[in-house]
């Protein structure tokens, strides 16, 4: 009898031991989250179209509720966050019908038995909610780093002369506010500073038909298409963010992401003139057999060097893809005889802009535009902008002890082979398939907004210490299908 | 004494499972001895061991049974703070054999059986719908077979398996706005087991059995989308969103030695050991005809998911009292290994290291019916989810409980 008592007794504690390991260490249930050393009962949120939830070309509210804000401020309320409100736009298509240049959102269709993205018309004129603000979310779609101080920014007045900002002048408190004064204004215990990519994307969305200001200190003189200089963008997130936490307040800062990279482009390839008949090839190379001679003429003549004899030479060969002749302004110029004119190589990166004059036969006997190229050299003002904008906003990000977040290593990351696995969906850079950029090929997915949600609340919790849970990135809405 | 070495016996040295997706119900009676080979008390020997059958008592026996199984899955994820729960059905694996001695020292018998299967299903918008909402696997064994008496302590026994099987797999399709299912309901393959079984005294058996791997074939499997019809041209896909599949899933492969001991007259213990050949399953191989699916550059319609699966080691032992004439007391404990370290952990097939204990009555009737019960609980060890190649993390767990009907007929 004893024996059997003392083995029934060494089965039960072997029942026991495995029934605790059955559990989990630590139920979520369980889980309390913790601000840490930071503050979230009141965020705002600073910064351009990135910011405020822009997609497909547009600001509409299924945009806006996926904007990464709107989703660092849910998980924040876990943790004794207040409420977060959006300048939600009035409708689902955005876009002003009574100015110029906003259409509605960019949707797919089926064109000629292919998807195709193409705009709708406006959703509605613009329209002035600022009385129901203040708003949290105060990303501004088009602003560039040095409009966010500017006073008048959100004055309808100044709408016509570009002075002003449709998207500003919906919320903004008075007419003469600037985006800076009005989210000081509300005291923010914590906030996010995401700014300076229109600085250089402007100039290279345009294709570079802007100038490179740098060196030159009075953004005022500045272009639209203009590429901003370092010093200023440096010296102007200086000032938001020494007002931002003059009262303590303790806030995320964010990089520029290399924009060469983003699908606006690396869709079209740069060598675009593929599937070229024998026939065709010969048309065209005899069309430009005389600029071609005229180059030799010049170059015996040492106007031009050989090497860029050889550059601006046009030749097109059947059965390869052949770069697109484009009109380069940083080629010598000949006069109006010998036009600047070369091929693409792969180096020059062609816009998404591009691909509806391609379908209809640009880049051979036209010439394409300087507004659908980002050409090498051009590219490399870009680079060298960002380079120095991001050493500025590091430097800016360590000195103020901000959480910093490495945007530009993360959408780098997103551009490699392999991509961003979450949960099964391997996310990449492409156009649509790639899941992460929308249908304008410059702003972000719901799901794309989601990796940067949660690259911020990385760093915001490796900074103050505090638990956000990240987001379900599968969860939040990709690319529409029709 | 003898108790406590019986006890410790139950409680000590290293003790594994089969894992995966097999299923240890294929015998009432053994299960409640912790699904030990060594009874050839009846036909339901003939899964367990061919051989078995020279050492039924009777010349004829007939078995059949079903069980029910009822587990549930648990994942989190601490980092999300997400928390999913499994709402699976109720298996019901089934067996039925008969053995039939046509002459004193050959037997003929029929196994079948189901030896591979489960249904998982997750809610439909959980964490893991990238890699499976919900999935369905099974596979028949039909088993013919033949045992040879070589000498009144020996028999060889063999059978030829033919499998058939089927898939049925929901999983979502994120990057395509939808979901996809995979289907093939006419999967098949086929195999043979082996066996020695050994009667030295009547006190003492042993069986040693081998069963082959088997390849089941997917030819013709359907893929059906449920998305955009926009999509479909871009997809290769016909006007109802579908196209077709090859697969190919390995049933692994087991050797096991299994011994049961007369301690008295009325009780007996027993003992097993299993090896799984696990390691054959290293990847799933899906070969889509169009669809361009799949992760591999030089064929995209070629995806291949990484599984890297472990062979596993089960020990079990089981005992058995008999009461009087006619009830028997049986009782088991086995460790189950999963097959898959943290790092492969799949969530369509979750697998823990599990301690299952089981327990059963044995009735015995006039005219050779018999009737057997048994009952089994899992306890499996909560895991950690590091999945890199899926990028999936987190934390499961899972509970488990089986409950087993069996019928026996030996008439003469």
């Amino acid at each position: 009898m004893k024996k059997i008592l003392i083995s029934s007794i060494a089965v039960c504690a072997l029942l026991f031991t495995v029934s605790c390991n059955t559990d989990f260490e630590k139920d979520v249930n369980d889980v309390v989250v913790s601000a840490g050393s930071a503050n979230f009962t009141k965020y705002v949120a600073l910064g351009n179209s990135l910011t405020s939830g822009y997609r497909d070309n547009a600001l509409y509210i299924d945009g806006q509720k996926q904007s990464y804000p709107n989703m660092i401020a849910q998980q924040m309320m876990l943790a004794g966050g207040g409420t977060f409100k959006q300048p939600l736009m009035p409708n689902n298509t955005g876009g002003f019908s009574n100015l110029p240049g906003f259409p509605g959102k960019f949707i797919l269709s089926v064109v000629n038995g292919a998807l195709s993205p193409g705009p709708t018309a406006a959703g509605a004129p613009l329209d002035n909610i600022s009385g129901a603000g203040p708003y949290q979310n105060m990303g501004v779609p088009g602003a560039k780093s040095f409009h966010l101080g500017a006073a008048g920014y959100g004055n309808a007045a100044g709408l016509p002369i570009g002075a002003a900002n449709p998207y500003f002048v919906r919320f903004a408190s008075t007419a003469n506010a600037s985006v800076i004064g009005d989210a000081v204004a509300q005291a923010p215990t914590f906030f996010s500073l995401w700014i300076g990519n229109n600085d250089v994307l402007s100039y290279a969305t345009s294709g570079g038909i802007g100038t490179d200001q740098k060196g030159n200190t009075n953004p005022a003189t500045y272009g639209p298409n203009d590429i901003t200089d370092p010093g200023v963008l440096a010296s102007v997130i200086t000032s938001y963010v020494g007002a931002l936490t003059a009262n303590g307040a303790k806030g995320v800062i964010a990089n520029i992401p290399n924009i060469t990279t983003i699908p606006f482009f690396t869709r079209v390839p740069a060598k675009p003139i593929a599937g070229l008949s024998d026939t065709q090839v010969a048309q065209l190379n005899a069309a430009y057999a005389q600029y071609n001679g005229g180059l030799g003429q010049a170059k015996a003549g040492g106007l031009i060097t050989d090497a860029e004899y050889q550059q601006r030479l046009i030749k097109f060969t059947a059965g390869i893809a052949n770069g697109a002749v484009i009109k380069d302004k940083d080629l010598t110029n000949l006069g109006p005889q010998l036009p600047s004119y070369r091929q693409t190589t792969a180096k020059d990166l062609l816009l998404l802009t591009a691909s509806s004059v391609l379908q209809a036969g640009g880049g051979t006997s036209t010439q394409l535009d300087d507004q659908f190229v980002l050409t090498e050299k051009e590219t490399a003002k870009v680079m060298a902008a960002t380079t120095a904008y991001n050493a500025a906003i590091k430097s800016i990000a360590d000195s103020k002890n901000l959480a910093f977040v490495d945007a530009n290593k993360k959408m780098n990351e997103l551009a490699g082979a392999s991509g961003i696995q979450f949960d099964g969906v391997k996310y990449t850079a492409t156009f649509v398939t790639g899941g992460t950029f929308s249908l304008d090929g410059v702003h972000l997915t719901g799901r794309g907004y989601a990796l940067i949600a949660n690259e911020f609340m990385k760093m915001i919790n490796e900074k103050y210490n505090s638990t956000l849970p990240m987001v379900n990135v599968n969860s939040f809405s990709g690319v529409t299908f029709p | 004494m003898k108790k406590i070495v019986v006890t410790t016996a139950l409680l000590a040295g290293i003790f594994a499972q089969a894992g995966g997706f097999r299923v240890s119900l294929q015998g009432v009676k053994q299960l409640a001895m912790a699904h030990t080979s060594a009874h050839a008390e009846d036909a339901s020997v003939t899964f367990f061991n061919p051989a078995g059958m020279s050492f039924i008592p009777t010349k004829l026996s007939v078995v059949a049974g079903g069980f029910g199984a009822k587990s549930i899955v648990n994942y989190q994820n601490l980092s999300t703070l997400e928390s999913y729960e499994t709402n699976n059905p109720i298996g019901t694996p089934i067996y039925a054999a008969i053995a039939y001695r046509v002459l004193d020292n050959v037997s003929v018998g029929f196994n079948f059986s189901t030896p591979f299967g489960s249904t998982i299903e997750w809610p439909s918008d959980w964490a893991g719908r990238e890699i499976v909402q919900r999935l369905e696997l099974k596979a028949f064994y039909f088993q013919p077979m033949v045992s040879f008496k070589l000498a009144p302590w020996v028999s060889l026994g063999g059978s030829y398996i033919y499998a058939k099987g089927l898939v049925n797999w929901d999983k979502a399709a994120t990057q395509l706005g939808g979901t996809l299912n995979l289907k093939d309901e006419k999967a098949s393959g086929s195999g043979f087991g082996l066996g020695f079984y050994f009667r030295p005294s009547e006190k003492l058996d042993v069986s040693i059995a081998y069963r082959s791997p088997i390849d089941m074939e997917a030819e013709k499997g359907t893929v059906s989308f449920n998305i955009s019809p926009a999509l479909y041209p871009a997809l290769g896909l016909d006007a109802s969103g579908k196209d077709s599949f090859k697969a190919t899933l390995p049933l692994v492969d087991e050797y096991t030695i299994g011994v049961t001991y007369k301690v008295t007259p009325k009780w007996l213990v027993s003992g097993d050991f299993n090896y799984s050949g696990w390691d054959r399953y290293n990847s799933l191989t899906l070969d889509f005809a169009n669809a361009p699916i799949g992760n591999q550059p030089t064929d995209p319609t070629v995806l291949v998911s990484p599984k890297n699966f472990e062979s596993t080691q089960t020990w079990r032992v089981g005992t058995q009292y008999q009461i009087n004439d006619m009830i028997a007391a049986r009782a088991g404990y086995y460790y189950d290994e999963s097959p898959y370290s943290d790092e492969n952990f799949q969530a369509e097939t979750p697998s823990f290291d599990s301690n299952v204990f089981t327990a059963g009555l044995g009735f015995k009737f006039a005219k050779g019916f018999g009737v057997d019960v048994a009952g089994g609980i899992a306890l499996p060890k909560s895991r950690e989810v590091k999945n890199a190649n899926t990028n999936f993390y987190g934390q499961a767990k899972a509970k488990a409980y089986y409950f087993g009907l069996g019928l026996s007929y030996n008439p003469f």
